[in-house]
């Protein structure tokens, strides 16, 4: 598993550079994230683009990272692909997550 | 993809063997739309991750058996395996669609989505648990 981090302003974008965000992967990505939450991010951008899959595990981990910065941080999907996008919209996840179709768009929001 | 194409697998109980045999088997699903074929790819890795993790334990060495069948109307799957399994009664009662309250961020839902992902992706499904071995048989009509 491959992140890839960019500092914005007060956010940090993080891209996953693998191509499916599933059970294989969904601990340590978890993990990663978290790691990144205790260093002091709380505004955190996930840049999926390069994602064309998603299962219940790689989205379980997301709404982990979701909870752990609670209320006062926040965290944008941008680059949502269709096949991901679908998966959202399947669980409902899609009224939990703001999403945004590129990084730009996340970040002027 | 001519009809009636035929895939059998047998797949080694861990999740990058479940993830190489999903991958395979869409080779038979092209017939599907977009949207059908992404989510049918999830539904399929829900199943196979389920019987990794919860029917099978790491040092089992298991084997799942997974035979699908691409045909005029439908894509049609078997998945078996030997493992503990859940009883018919448990899959019957996992819900097919999520619930909760997309605002109440303690509450949102970590694990558990993939039986709902699973029934609700799929036209029909049915799971039975017969002589030791559990089985699911899954049917996705094509649609474009």
């Amino acid at each position: 598993m491959v992140l890839e981090d960019q500092v914005e302003g007060d956010y940090l974008v993080v891209s996953l550079r693998d191509k499916r965000l599933d059970a294989v992967i969904a601990v340590s990505f978890r993990e990663a994230m978290l790691e990144r939450i205790e260093e002091g991010q709380r505004k955190l951008v996930l840049d999926l683009s390069n994602v064309g899959f998603l299962d219940s595990s790689g989205l379980g981990a997301v709404v982990v990272v979701l909870k752990h910065l609670g209320q006062q941080g926040c965290l944008y999907l941008c680059g949502v692909t269709p096949p991901v996008m679908a998966v959202l919209r399947l669980t409902r996840m899609d009224r939990v997550f703001k999403t945004f179709p590129t990084r730009a768009a996340a970040l002027a929001a | 993809m001519t009809d009636d194409a035929i895939l059998k697998l047998l797949v080694p109980a861990t999740l990058p063997a479940a993830r190489d045999a999903t991958e395979r088997l869409m080779a038979l699903g092209r017939r599907f739309g977009d949207e059908d074929r992404a989510l049918y790819e999830t539904a399929v890795m829900e199943w196979l991750t389920n019987v990794v993790k919860h029917s099978y334990v790491p040092a089992d060495g298991g084997i799942i058996r997974l035979v699908a069948q691409a045909g005029a109307l439908e894509l049609h799957l078997v998945i078996e395996d030997r493992g503990r399994g859940m009883t018919a009664a448990q899959f019957a009662a996992a819900p097919s669609q999520m619930e909760f309250d997309p605002a109440a961020l303690a509450s949102l839902p970590e694990s558990g989505m993939g039986l709902a992902i699973l029934k609700s992706v799929m036209d029909s499904v049915i799971y039975e648990q017969q002589q030791g071995i559990n089985r699911l048989i899954a049917v996705k009509r094509w649609r474009s």
